[in-house]
């Protein structure tokens, strides 16, 4: 087990490397820098005023001196400074992280609540109408985008009610309903989403282990539905389920882009895509290897679980 | 011509009388205390660093925390000379023939940091702006630059004493000093260090920015005004999504709309949701405006340039694009958005303001005389901005073009490019916004339309417009300056040099308990907030 562990870890530390190089590359691929950005918001360029703030900025050194000092100021735990904040990249990525990290554990939470509920009942009550109910209802929320949703919710809540949530981000220690408030909606149009294809996979892997000998079998024994659906069957349904809810999970770190824009959350993804239209490098870089490390850690976890779940798992040496 | 024009000119009259009609009575007694909540469309670009930028994403945000030496009386939607009022300078006058301008200052007027701040300060700003020998100090982008190309020096003959001394007389100068692009910066700080944070003299301190959220503003107790401001705080909300911005405002959570972002369809959903919300038309400083690379070919033929003026329906741009908010007018504001503009009847004489169906045949015959055959249209790229409030207007431009023998194709260009792409001159047409500091000639004139300035994005240049940009710059009396400014008018829209197509029109909107602020026809001139007050 601690040998699979280091080896996944040696092989995470690899796959960051290579996204670096990936980030780093396609970022300077990007059409303008941010001193060009800097003379658009002056409405104005000056090729010599443009070349000493490039040097101020260190934007004119040779790319791989570059790409070096940021790998090096990584590794001491320094992010380097925000062109457009002029202030350390830490200092303007730290407040976002748990923004992003409580909106997508949240929208899961929702999500394995409503899906896996919903595709054992769908799977039980096969080709009945409340399977047939339930199957449109996932249906429709892998139909619609999240930020569609959003949308909705907002322009129902301020017609219908004349009131949204918060836009400005309340802190939980300052008051914990309301946070809650601000991040039920947006969880809960991420989490329809999510669920619609958790309930779909538990509903398939529950059909498929459904026909197994061993539930056959159990149901012969004269064991409750309850017993048999949960403790057996569920049970060894729910490794696929697993991966799903770590895939999704990892993709909402990134992917919440336009959920956080439209309900105003400060979150990861929001600020990141402000990030590269200004051509933030140390913002982007560090956020994208942030969401990089959220990916490979869910996967590591999740693969973790499999033994959990599943006793003949064994993890090689 | 005329009486297609005046039913559009009638629909507007209704219009702003339907939203003037909301205006609040301003003359209740004002009341201390409260906050208000005031939309950002996007962060602060460039922090509290005015000097260094040129976006209202800056100014709006950042002017509370500022003063100007002079600034157009908050209380007047209208900006000329006469509306100056005196800002840290209690008085000013124009000495030798408008050769020197003098500033006499407000005594005990402290920095938020606790300095007082004196005549040092104003000369250590201007001679910083105008980047003078004796520049103490050097911004890193300096884009107003030539606006004090006319200062040869700065003086503070003593602490509550300042002297422009000038080339030429320019009485221009108080006007862009009056702008909200000209606030005064301490001495005492680097000047980088408006990026991050405040140290001003204005009637709020900052009290905490957090990026891409929010921005708070308190009172501040030594305010040089006694009683002022009325507010204890502002709170400035970030919010990128349109929609939700306008659902933020209709739910009350925002009290003020940001500058220039109410279009008129919103205008009319917002006042349909909520009746009581105060919606005012004003002019925002900004064109809607064709730029034509006169370098290359084809629009380095004046037939082919004036082709494309004559092309475009103004009237149906404003209506198609802007769903009528929007006004025609040339180069500068038409009234009663500006005071330089032309009159509707001047307009009229001008390419592409008549009948379409005239103006289209003119164009076709221009592009004859030019070689262009009919059946061989001609082929060209219009660059854009890749931002929705560009396409819309190129896209309208591009019909309008394909209907007379041009047909263009689009390419968007990402903002970041934008104006380097401009100034390089890598485009044959463009289509283009151009927003003016302050309602002023010489700020628009030699900006955009003098030879060799790095914003004449046209490379129009003409020997003879240059000395009626000069002469009028001088003119002392406003009346013959007045007839200068728009015979300059006349000439650059003849040679299709930047060929305006509307200024555009928003539709500013507040909540009834929010007092005394009266948006200018400037966007960027009257966010101080500092006689502003909060009837809730």
């Amino acid at each position: 087990m601690k040998t699979y562990v280091l080896q996944r870890l040696v092989i995470a530390l690899l796959t960051l490397l290579g996204m670096s190089v990936v980030i780093f590359v396609l970022l300077r691929l990007a059409p303008g820098d941010i001193v060009d950005i800097l003379f658009a918001t002056a409405g104005y360029i000056s090729p010599s005023e443009k070349q000493a703030l490039m040097k101020e900025l260190g934007i004119d050194r040779p790319y791989v001196i570059q790409y070096l000092d940021w790998l090096r100021q990584v590794v001491t735990g320094d992010l380097g400074k925000s062109y457009r904040y002029d202030l350390p990249a830490w200092e303007v990525i730290r407040p976002l992280v748990p923004v992003t990290l409580e909106l997508a554990a949240l929208s899961m939470v929702f999500a394995v609540l409503i899906g896996v509920p919903a595709g054992v009942v769908s799977a039980v009550r096969q080709d009945t109408t409340l399977d047939y109910l339930l199957r449109v209802f996932s249906l429709a929320g892998l139909s619609m985008p999240a930020f569609w949703l959003g949308m909705v919710i907002i322009l129902g809540l301020v017609s219908w009610f004349a009131w949204i949530p918060p836009l400005t981000y309340v802190s939980p220690t300052k008051d914990l309903k309301l946070h809650l408030i601000q991040f039920l909606l947006p969880a809960l149009a991420v989490g329809y989403r999510s669920s619609a294809l958790i309930m779909r996979i538990t509903r398939s892997s529950l059909l498929e282990v459904m026909r197994e000998d061993y539930i056959r079998t159990a149901w012969a024994k004269g064991q409750t539905g309850r017993i048999v659906i949960w403790r057996h069957a569920l049970k060894n349904a729910l490794l696929p389920v697993v991966t799903v809810i770590g895939i999704e999970f990892a993709f909402l770190i990134g992917g919440l882009v336009v959920t956080e824009t439209v309900f105003n959350l400060p979150g990861v993804a929001r600020f990141l895509v402000q990030a590269i239209l200004w051509r933030d490098y140390p913002v982007v870089q560090n956020l994208v290897m942030f969401t990089a490390i959220v990916v490979i850690l869910s996967n590591l976890i999740v693969d973790m679980l499999y033994g959990v779940l599943d006793p003949r798992v064994r993890y090689g040496g | 011509m005329r009486s297609r024009a005046l039913p559009f000119l009638g629909v507007f009259a209704v219009v702003l009388s339907t939203f003037a009609l909301a205006a609040p009575a301003q003359s209740q007694t004002p009341k201390s205390g409260g906050t208000l909540n005031i939309m950002l469309r996007e962060d602060l670009s460039q922090g509290f660093a005015i000097h260094e930028s040129s976006t209202i994403s800056t100014v709006f945000p950042a002017a509370p925390c500022l003063n100007n030496l002079v600034q157009f009386d908050p209380a007047k939607a209208i900006e000329s000379t006469d509306t100056i009022v005196g800002d840290l300078a209690e008085k000013w006058s124009w000495q030798d023939n408008y050769r020197n301008l003098v500033f006499f200052l407000r005594k005990n007027v402290k920095w938020h940091d606790g300095h007082p701040f004196s005549s040092k300060d104003v000369k250590f700003t201007f001679d910083m702006l105008r980047e003078g020998p004796e520049a103490p100090a050097k911004l890193r982008i300096n884009p107003r630059k030539d606006w004090y190309a006319n200062v040869e020096a700065v003086e503070a003959p003593d602490p509550y004493t300042v002297v422009f001394r000038l080339k030429r007389p320019q009485p221009s100068l108080l006007s862009m000093i009056a702008s909200g692009y000209t606030p005064i910066y301490a001495a005492h700080v680097p000047p980088a260090s408006y990026r991050t944070s405040c140290v001003g003299t204005g009637p709020f301190k900052v009290k905490e920015w957090r990026k891409g959220e929010y921005l708070d503003y308190v009172k501040n107790p030594d305010y040089f005004i006694k009683g002022r401001p009325y507010l204890d705080a502002l709170h400035y909300v970030v919010i990128v999504e349109r929609g939700t911005r306008t659902a933020a405002l209709q739910a009350g959570q925002l009290d003020v709309a940001f500058p220039g972002e109410t279009t008129k369809a919103a205008a009319e959903q917002l006042k349909k949701a909520v009746p009581q919300l105060v919606i005012t038309p004003v002019g925002t400083a900004v064109t809607d405006n064709i730029i034509m690379n006169s370098k290359k070919p084809p629009f380095d033929n004046l037939k082919v340039r004036l082709a494309v003026s004559y092309a475009i329906d103004r009237k149906g741009l404003i209506q198609a694009v802007h769903q009528g908010a929007g006004v025609p007018g040339a180069a500068m504001a038409p009234r009663p958005y500006g005071v330089w503009g032309m009159t509707e009847k001047d307009l009229l004489t001008l390419p592409g303001y008549g009948k379409p169906a005239d103006m289209k045949d003119k164009a076709k015959k221009l592009l004859a005389e030019a070689g262009v055959k009919p059946g061989q249209p001609l082929r060209v790229e219009m660059v854009t901005r890749a931002i929705a409030v560009y396409v819309d207007m190129a896209s309208f431009v591009i019909n309008e073009l394909k209907q007379v023998g041009i047909e263009a194709t689009l390419k968007q260009i990402e903002t970041a490019q934008w104006h380097a792409m401009a100034t390089r001159g890598d485009y044959q047409i463009g289509a283009n916004l151009t927003g003016l500091g302050v309602d002023d000639p010489d700020a628009n004139l030699y900006e955009n339309f003098a030879c060799g300035s790095p914003r004449n994005y046209s490379f129009y240049c003409d020997e003879q417009v240059m000395k009626m940009i000069d002469q009028q710059s001088q003119e002392l009396d406003p009346r013959k300056r007045l007839a200068q400014v728009i015979a300059i008018q006349k000439k650059i829209e003849e040679a299709a040099a930047r060929p305006v197509l509307d200024h555009r029109i928003d539709y500013f909107t507040v909540w009834p308990h929010v007092k005394n602020l009266t948006p200018h026809h400037n966007i960027y001139n009257f966010a101080r907030m500092q006689d502003v007050w909060s009837d809730k």
